[in-house]
């Protein structure tokens, strides 16, 4: 095919091209709401004292520490060489004051796979695997006399807890 | 019974029918055979002490230009009392500052008790307090140790940790207060020894403070059984997801057993405080005299093999000799109060304590500008070779009593003696020897005698 009659046969291809575009169906795609968050375990970072009792106070007392609050907390935790006695000292001793804020016991009960999946999502900001959260279920669901604040203090406690 | 009872009288029915017991060294039980005393009471003093107004003894003579000598440190040393110019005691109502000398503890001074190096040379490095600080709690001049960051070489602590045995609750340091990096000084970052054999630490002026007491005071005790033990089963649970090598809480590898104790010690303090049963020292006002009386209730309480306290006020002599004069002087009451405690008041340390002190360095001799309400000048410690001069005292079983070793004219000691001292004292010598870090001058005291 020579140039000339391949010129003249482009404007035929485009209109050729343009109908079948035309006659295309059309798709149209959404996607489902899926709460993005991690499920690994792999933390990297420590958290300082100051981040350790922030985020604390604010999962206790669903409140800010205040600056002078914690520049205090923070010294008494650097005034005690091993953290964990620090550290859980500090947290039983917010646990003996009435303004903390826990769940009750008769939600945690009633709904212990809720609790859990809260639990989790306030202390290390994640969902709980299957495994975990079949676990703490069975282990709330067979020890009567756990309440929500031992599982919170164990949660603080934990290791996940001091990194992000 | 209380749980604390019970803990001790479990360890007691464990120890008789204990089996082997292999130390992270590998070798079967602590060395013990040649253990001069069974604990060992070190005082940092405390602050970068001037040789002048301490071992010389020369009050305002060598300092300010005036013709006044005599003795304001009078449990430690022998000597006479300044008669002119009396400063450094406390204030009756009505009477001048200081005018009132605090009354000496102890009847016959340390140095006719125990041995006194009198010319002692921190030898190397600048001299600066926590430098200081840490040649004397690791035996090594960290000539480029920074603050903020850990001793470079083992500390003491690690070492009889790992070579003697030592449980974490054995070993305490109690710090005047959390400036200065003082905290770090309870173990090194040395990556053979680390954190796994660190001391205890309280910085008791805050722990039990003010602070303490808005944070700590009135804690929650759950009861062993019906609540700890499912929470821990939780938390192991939660700490076995996790798993990751390294990932955890920093500790010091306090046992279950060592940290409940620790936490009904920090209670029985509250309590202690709250009813005026803690041993301060008779005259208590300023914050040395205070950390020596936590430190009394750690001895009391721990037994601990090896304590080192540290003081630190005498270094308001940068800015004010009148206040240094009042701070070595009830740093000289503490030091009394201290002995006198272990020797009274805790029969398991009674003449088997050997108490150590030695300032982590001097100061300069030559003032600065600064001058205080008396018009008399200040003092820095910048290397000059008046802050390499200090002294180290001994006092205790196996220690010789009345003996002076070292002169101006032949200086005998280093800063960097005292570890191996301790460890000659606690039976880990050759162990620490053998790991070759600490200076290679430093010798045990009592083989310079």
């Amino acid at each position: 095919m020579n140039m000339p009659t391949f010129k003249r046969l482009i404007p035929v291809l485009l209109v050729g091209l343009a109908m079948g575009s035309c006659t295309e169906e059309k798709y149209t795609y959404g996607v489902n709401d899926v709460i993005v968050q991690p499920t690994d375990l792999s933390g990297k970072k420590s958290k300082t004292p100051e981040q350790y009792l922030n985020i604390l106070y604010a999962n206790l007392y669903q409140r800010a520490m205040s600056a002078n609050q914690l520049v205090k907390a923070t010294d008494v935790i650097t005034s005690i060489g091993d953290k964990q006695v620090a550290y859980e000292t500090v947290i039983s001793k917010f646990m003996n004051d009435p303004d903390i804020i826990l769940p009750s016991e008769e939600s945690m009960r009633n709904d212990p796979e809720s609790f859990v999946k809260e639990t989790y999502q306030r202390f290390f900001v994640r969902v709980p695997t299957e495994a975990e959260k079949t676990w703490m279920i069975n282990f709330i669901n067979s020890n009567p006399d756990v309440t929500p604040e031992h599982v919170y203090y164990a949660f603080a406690i934990a290791n996940e807890y001091y990194f992000y | 019974m209380k749980r604390r009872d019970f803990i001790k009288k479990t360890a007691l029915a464990t120890g008789a029918i204990t089996v082997p017991y292999i130390l992270p060294t590998g070798r079967l039980f602590a060395q013990t055979g040649s253990q001069k005393a069974e604990h060992v009471v070190f005082v940092l003093f405390a602050g970068g002490v001037r040789h002048q107004e301490s071992i010389l003894q020369r009050y305002l003579a060598e300092s300010q230009d005036l013709d006044i000598e005599g003795n304001i440190m009078y449990n430690m040393l022998t000597g006479d009392a300044p008669e002119l110019k009396v400063v450094y005691g406390t204030t009756p109502a009505g009477q001048q500052p200081g005018i009132q000398p605090i009354s000496r503890i102890l009847q016959t001074p340390l140095d006719q008790q125990g041995t006194l190096f009198p010319e002692v040379r921190f030898s190397k490095a600048g001299t600066g307090h926590f430098v200081g600080l840490s040649t004397g709690v690791s035996g090594h001049y960290g000539v480029t140790q920074g603050l903020r960051q850990r001793p470079i070489n083992p500390t003491i602590f690690e070492y009889l940790r790992r070579f003697g045995g030592a449980k974490a609750t054995d070993v305490w340091f109690v710090g005047n207060g959390i400036g200065n990096s003082t905290p770090l000084l309870n173990h090194s970052e040395h990556p053979d020894f680390g954190y796994k054999y660190a001391a205890n630490f309280f910085a008791p002026n805050i722990t039990f403070g003010s602070k303490g007491v808005e944070f700590l005071k009135g804690f929650k005790v759950y009861h062993p059984d019906e609540e700890l033990v499912p929470i821990r089963e939780m938390q192991a649970f939660l700490n076995n997801s996790f798993n990751l090598a390294g990932k955890e809480i920093p500790h010091l590898y306090n046992t279950d057993e060592e940290k409940a104790d620790i936490k009904d010690f920090i209670r029985a303090t509250f309590e202690r405080l709250e009813n005026n049963q803690v041993s301060f020292p008779p005259v208590t006002d300023n914050g040395d005299l205070s950390t020596i009386g936590y430190t009394t209730e750690i001895l009391r309480w721990f037994k601990p093999k090896l304590t080192v306290v540290n003081m630190s006020s005498v270094d308001s002599c940068h800015g004010s000799y009148t206040s240094y004069l009042k701070s070595l002087h009830r740093g000289d009451h503490a030091v009394g109060h201290l002995w006198n405690f272990i020797q009274t008041q805790v029969p398991e340390m009674k003449d088997n304590t050997i108490m150590i002190i030695m300032p982590e360095h001097g100061r300069n001799y030559e003032p600065n500008p600064i001058t205080d309400e008396n018009d008399w000048f200040a003092f820095d410690h910048d290397s000059d070779p008046n802050s390499r001069r200090i002294f180290t005292q001994m006092v205790g079983p196996n220690v010789p009593a009345n003996l002076r070793v070292g002169s101006e004219a032949n200086p005998v000691g280093d800063a960097a003696d005292t570890v191996l001292t301790i460890a000659d004292i606690l039976g880990i010598k050759q162990d620490v020897l053998a790991t070759g870090l600490v200076d290679f001058n430093a010798m045990s005291l009592f083989d310079r005698i």
